[in-house]
């Protein structure tokens, strides 16, 4: 067992049953042009933590550790599209329909791709997902039981919707969690701050929240 | 290496054999099934099929709990208010003269809380085993089974109880693409007819053991650590 300096508390893993969960860091949500500036968000907050997970990507492919990257996205026919999400708030574009970068949410579109800076290697896993946890409608618990893992660090964005909600779902599950707080992000600096609040709070009750330093300083000890 | 004189192996793969990561699973033995007045004697069918399994379980029961083996016990029924019982599902229970939630000998047929509901007797779970109360035939399809099986670290499985081509072969199949090991005891299942028994069990043994490995009760005792 090694530990990684936390709030609220050291975080303790097994080194084999480790693993990096990226959550949809997309073009679509990131850079401008994409789904998340259609609906009127300042990207650039997103965008600038690309660096910071870029290092922790870094880390566990340095330490020879499992990393999953998600992606929210749908398929063309739209067939798993809830008419809910599509619709709500009548927004100015709609999942599906064509934007800057392909048609927006939509899987093999452009936009719907991980930024470069953080392209999946081979070998690296890539789950789609259609809705914000990672859980529903996946196979994401069959891949975490497969390669054995049970402690996850977190990463991507948006912290408080897509990465609070798979962090939750992996609680639930009886996943160890642990958040990087400078490897996410959210459009709204309260609601990044209150979600790191909401995970650590009660003695950690979602999980834990450490920055990235902090993980690579055990990883690569 | 520790396993069971299987076929079409010896189960499990792995010889990986323990106490701790291995479970009893007995479906289904409720008197609705297997029971006087309960829902397959209302349908009319012969009784003595499905009570069949009832000793060899009750040695395999009792052989497992000695040697403190997970026990789980299933229970098919449904909530008194029906809400989570599919129309077709009633529709079809009502055309061969046995609707589900309607009255019977033994209470609201396959209803949750009813007499015919509840486990048989002879084989009644004890204080600190494991039920699982499903809607469907399968054990995992809208129950918390996999989370329990996964927390208590249990990877194989032995299956047991009625009826052998509906419950017990849904719930192997499940159990088996989600990566649990199975074994299902030939003589500790029961179904309302023979060739369907025979059938499923033949299914299990193909392609190397497409679901899992078939063995029988006295096998299983005799290779248990």
């Amino acid at each position: 067992m090694q530990t990684i300096p936390a709030d609220p508390f050291a975080f303790p893993f097994e080194r084999g049953r480790l693993g990096l969960i990226i959550i949809d860091m997309q073009r679509d949500f990131v850079e401008p042009g994409g789904f998340g500036a259609s609906l009127g968000n300042d990207v650039s907050r997103l965008g600038a933590i690309v660096p910071t997970v870029a290092r922790l990507l870094a880390g566990f492919r340095r330490a020879g550790l499992p990393v999953i990257h998600t992606r929210e996205c749908h398929r063309p026919d739209l067939s798993d599209l809830p008419d809910a999400k599509r619709d709500r708030g009548t927004p100015n574009l709609r999942i599906g329909e064509p934007g800057p970068m392909g048609r927006l949410l939509v899987a093999g579109e452009a936009g719907a791709e991980i930024v470069p800076e953080l392209a999946p290697m081979p070998g690296e896993t890539v789950l789609d997902k259609p809705g914000k946890g990672a859980f529903c409608r996946t196979n994401f618990e069959a891949l975490l039981q497969e390669r054995g893992l049970r402690h996850l660090i977190f990463a991507g964005v948006t912290t408080e919707v897509c990465v609070q909600t798979t962090m939750r779902e992996a609680n639930d599950r009886g996943y160890d969690c642990l958040l990087a707080t400078d490897a996410t992000e959210s459009y709204f600096q309260s609601f990044k701050a209150a979600t790191i609040e909401m995970i650590t709070a009660q003695g950690g009750i979602v999980g834990w929240a450490a920055s990235t330093d902090k993980i690579l300083e055990v990883l690569s000890a | 290496m520790k396993t069971i004189n299987s076929h079409p192996y010896q189960w499990p793969y792995n010889g990986d054999l323990r106490p701790e990561n291995t479970a009893l699973i007995i479906i289904d033995m409720q008197t609705d099934f297997c029971g006087k007045g309960g829902y397959v004697d209302a349908m009319g069918y012969d009784l003595t099929l499905t009570r069949a399994p009832i000793a060899p379980i009750k040695e395999v029961l009792s052989a497992m709990r000695e040697k403190g083996y997970h026990i789980l016990h299933t229970r098919e029924g449904h909530r008194p208010d029906l809400s989570d019982l599919p129309a077709n599902k009633r529709w079809r229970s009502q055309q061969i003269g046995a609707g589900i939630g309607d009255p019977g000998p033994c209470g609201k047929i396959l209803v949750r809380g009813e007499p015919g509901w509840d486990i048989i007797e002879e084989l009644y779970p004890k204080d600190g085993e494991t039920i699982i109360d499903k809607p469907g035939k399968g054990s995992f399809y809208a129950t918390d089974l996999e989370m329990v099986l996964r927390m208590r670290g249990i990877e194989n499985l032995v299956v047991c109880g009625i009826t052998t081509d509906v419950c017990v072969s849904t719930t192997m199949r499940e159990a088996n693409d989600r990566g649990f090991e199975c074994v299902v005891l030939e003589d500790c299942c029961g179904a309302t007819d023979k060739g369907n028994h025979d059938a499923s069990m033949k299914m299990v043994t193909m392609q190397g053991g497409v679901f899992g490995a078939v063995a029988d009760s006295k096998t299983l005792i005799a290779g248990l650590v």
